[in-house]
């Protein structure tokens, strides 16, 4: 049995937050293009994944790029994807031209995951890529805070550098994208169409244009996540799925459509799968139960509360 | 003058071909293979288009079923000792009792919940038997005893090809029966068919067990026919081959789909070559053909046919009966 | 004799009171006109009667059973049919489809040809048989809305409601809509019908009941309801 002990205890929750900032972001994304669209994007994973090896092979070829340039390139990367697929294949049912939008929805952005997996796999092949470290932290020692390039100690709690720069990278990004969403008139706009569509249109906000850009907009993030985490784990074609799954989790967990439902759920989420992970005798078998909390708890909400922490009630 | 019915035409063709392919292939047994495999994806394709075109529950679990009756029946012969075909029919069962469940849980998530709830039950199923090494052989997969006492395919090959038949005869006779008629209400609009006294619970569920039973029979003869079982088949990357497979052929027609499945796991097979590449296409295929021919490919060039027919004999039908009634008057 | 028990019925949906305490009854085959401002609860009520939404508080009886609570299939089978605000045919399933789903739903033993024969008979009163093998989304907006009533005869209920009957619909059509029910209620069959359409409701009712903000104002024969000041109030607002 595992001692269970307040640093080891500290340990797992300060990992998990970690993580759970970049779950959020990418949980942000998909509830982005939720509230503006009604479509949950069976892609979201893909983007994700391709965000990664975007930032991973611009690195690899500009020596000389800065790894947050890296990072807002991929973005760029993602959303240049994501606006073309929403034009395209998702055009339609912002038109309400679709029989049965719903159906049509799931099936459209899961054929889009697909498309994506096995062109990445086929462009890439299936050996795993990983980036260097992006920042070495200065080393330096301040009371019980002690600093290697690839570690920061906080007492006998450690946190890895890669993890800690990707949470902060995602911290930032979210709240720009708050900003965003309150503070402009782009963010209004997108407010305005995920309220009502209609009335949007009546004051003079294109729904159609807002609808590509949210959808954009999400993918632009799931890429920036995947971009700021390629340094942290193997990145391999099918690193989407697990990826997708958790944001799903976190958005039916938090409210579909809500983003501050996001944030919270990320961390949530985060942090149980952390703690799970470490309660669990079997160290082997407890890393492949991983992902099995953040179901369980999907499970439960859905079946409980479906509207979540602060969805709307349908 | 009679007319060429080109249904029984075509059905008898294709028959012939089927029944006389090891013949024709008895110097190629591996694309027998391809072939049991090929109806194996039918089976699957079409119970899974039973359930989403016909009921209208897009459930991402067909491939879950499929893996219990699998799993199943191999467990069951590792730990009871039972003979495949006990064991083919206890996990059946057992893929039934699942669906059961799973459908009662679904029956108010709709839409995007009910696929994810899916999803999750799938991969909790697949890291469950992952994880469990000691039980279920891990990632590198659970033995099984061979079903048919024979070293050839082709006993196999007539096996599947029967279940093949006998799966789309017996969902034949559902969709034109009541219970067809309440599933479709059911996905048309599910609360005019409850305004209308359709049990939506009963049909719900009874679309969830009849399919995992499908899918899980599937299942536990294709493991048994190929000897290993992973949890590989339970990636989504497998389920979303049945959904394509599903979607080009005609989600909303049992033939179709399972066409579909077979010309798309033979054109896999055959593009061997070009790698990953086939499965670009075939996600591109995909896509386009929902966005572009909803109905799929294989069953619009169905519809014209037999529709086609069935119209004109109604047509006929009147016109006779107009006919008689301008005689007699 | 059918007997329909609205009981003190509360509805909230959570700040909002939609319904709050109506109670009426309806005895045999009255034929009733459900009126109001917009959103006085008219559709919530009939929702609540027709089982897709629970009271929050009292309850709806039918022949002495409860029946608030059950969902809304076990309503139907139990004998209250209903349409919606927009036509919900079954798109695409045949008019004829449309027309057996019912019959088979409240008779798994019945014999498939007897409601083949029924619906057919249906159809030629409201002049459709010709359309029995179309689909229905190909049919006009006009017929859908006929196809939808022919629907609610195979079901046989004791109790129709019809939401909005007369809405956007041209004159000949709404002719034959009138004569359908007085045809329908004549055979037995009590109504519960929501209108905006005043001229058409007040000759069409026995009796009407008037909501507003979720309550029972006024519950009378048309013209004790026409004069009644609180009715009059409703919708032109207070006297100056």
């Amino acid at each position: 049995m595992v001692e269970i002990n307040l640093s080891f205890l500290l340990r797992l929750l300060a990992d998990g937050l970690l993580i759970g900032f970049i779950y959020a972001l990418m949980a942000m994304g998909l509830t982005l293009i939720f509230s503006v669209l009604r479509v949950v994007s069976f892609a979201h994973g893909e983007h994700y994944m391709i965000g990664g090896f975007a930032a991973y092979y611009l690195l690899e070829t500009f020596t000389g790029l800065h790894p947050l340039v890296a990072i807002l390139l991929a973005g760029s990367v993602t959303f240049a994807i994501g606006a073309v697929f929403e034009r395209i294949f998702l055009r339609p049912l912002a038109e309400e031209k679709v029989e049965r939008p719903g159906e049509y929805a799931i099936l459209v952005t899961f054929g889009l995951g697909f498309f994506l997996q096995y062109l990445t796999l086929a462009l890439i092949g299936p050996h795993p890529k990983k980036a260097a470290r992006y920042f070495d932290l200065p080393a330096f020692e301040l009371g019980p805070i002690k600093a290697t390039a690839a570690t920061l100690k906080l007492g006998t709690i450690p946190l890895s550098a890669t993890r800690l720069t990707a949470a902060v990278i995602a911290v930032v990004l979210m709240l720009i994208m708050l900003y965003l969403i309150h503070h402009t008139w782009l963010g209004r706009g997108l407010r305005a169409v995920s309220q009502d569509k209609q009335a949007a249109a009546v004051v003079g906000i294109n729904p159609l244009r807002m609808s590509t850009l949210a959808f954009g907009m999400g993918t632009m993030l799931a890429g920036m996540s995947g971009a700021a985490l390629v340094p942290a784990f193997a990145w391999v074609p099918a690193v989407g799925a697990p990826a997708a799954v958790k944001s799903y989790v976190i958005i039916v967990l938090g409210g579909m459509g809500s983003i501050p439902g996001a944030m919270l759920g990320g961390l949530i989420i985060g942090v149980v799968e952390a703690l799970g992970t470490g309660l669990l005798p079997d160290p082997n078998r407890a890393f492949a139960y991983r992902d099995a909390y953040g179901m369980l708890i999907f499970a439960l909400v859905l079946l409980l509360r479906p509207r979540g922490l602060f969805g709307r009630q349908e | 003058m009679k007319r060429v019915d080109w249904r029984w035409v075509l059905t008898g063709g294709a028959l012939v071909l089927a029944l006389s392919a090891p013949l024709l292939l008895s110097g190629y047994p591996y694309w027998l293979h391809v072939a049991i495999v090929a109806y194996f994806y039918a089976i699957l394709a079409s119970s899974w288009s039973l359930l989403a075109g016909y009921a209208g529950q897009f459930s991402f679990a067909h491939m879950a079923f499929m893996a219990i009756g699998a799993y199943g029946s191999g467990l069951m012969g590792k730990y009871w000792g039972t003979t495949p075909l006990t064991g083919i029919v206890l996990s059946t069962l057992l893929a039934g009792l699942v669906g059961l469940v799973i459908g009662v849980l679904c029956l108010r998530l709709k839409g995007a919940y009910l696929a994810l709830f899916t999803i999750a039950f799938s991969e909790v199923l697949r890291l469950t038997l992952n994880a469990e090494l000691d039980i279920t052989g891990g990632p590198n997969g659970l033995d099984l005893a061979p079903l048919l006492n024979t070293t050839s395919r082709v006993p196999y090959y007539y096996l599947m090809l029967a279940l093949l038949l006998a799966s789309l005869g017996f969902m034949y006779w559902l969709a034109g029966s009541r219970f067809g008629l309440f599933f479709r209400s059911i996905r048309e609009d599910e609360e005019a068919a409850a305004a209308m006294g359709v049990h939506i619970v009963r049909y719900k569920v009874a679309a969830f067990v009849i399919t995992a039973m499908i899918a899980g029979l599937a299942g536990g003869v294709e493991a048994h026919y190929i000897g290993l079982i992973t949890p590989n088949i339970l990636i989504l990357g497998q389920m979303s081959i049945v959904i394509a497979m599903a979607v080009i052929g005609g989600i909303e027609s049992l033939i179709g789909a399972a066409i579909g499945a077979i010309l798309i796991q033979f054109s896999l097979e055959l593009l061997r070559e070009l790698g990953n590449w086939r499965l670009v296409a075939f996600g591109l295929l995909l896509m386009l053909t929902l966005r572009f021919a909803r109905n799929g490919l294989i069953y619009p060039l169905i519809e014209r046919l037999v529709l086609y027919q069935a119209r004109r004999a109604v047509i006929e039908g009147r016109e006779q009966k107009a006919k008689q009634v301008g005689e007699g008057a | 004799m059918m007997e329909l028990e609205v009981r003190d019925v509360h509805l909230h949906f959570g700040g909002i009171r939609a319904l709050n305490g109506v109670s009426f009854s309806v005895r045999g085959p009255e034929l009733i006109g459900l009126i109001g401002p917009n959103g006085a609860g008219k559709t919530t009520l009939t929702n609540v009667i027709s089982g897709v939404y629970k009271p929050s508080q009292g309850a709806v009886y039918l022949n002495g059973e409860r029946i608030s609570g059950l969902p809304p299939y076990q309503i139907a089978r139990r004998g209250v049919g209903r349409t919606f605000q927009v036509t919900r045919a079954f798109r695409r399933m045949t008019v004829l489809e449309n027309m057996l789903v019912p019959a088979m739903a409240l008779h798994p033993a019945g014999r498939r040809q007897e409601f083949v024969d029924r619906a057919h008979e249906i159809l030629r009163f409201l002049t459709m048989d010709h359309l029995a093998l179309e689909y229905a989304r190909s049919l006009s907006g006009g017929q859908q809305k006929l196809l939808e009533l022919g629907r609610l005869l195979m079901l046989d209920p004791d109790l129709i409601i019809l939401d909005e009957p007369f809405a956007g619909v041209h004159p000949k059509l709404r002719e034959t809509i009138w004569e359908f029910i007085t045809t329908v209620h004549q055979q037995g069959k009590a109504f519960i019908i929501i209108s905006h359409d005043m001229e058409t409701i007040f000759t069409l009712s026995q009796r009407l009941l008037v909501l507003n903000f979720g309550q029972l104002i006024a519950d009378g024969p048309p013209e004790q309801v026409k004069d009644d000041p609180a009715v009059i109030e409703a919708y032109l607002g207070k006297e100056e």
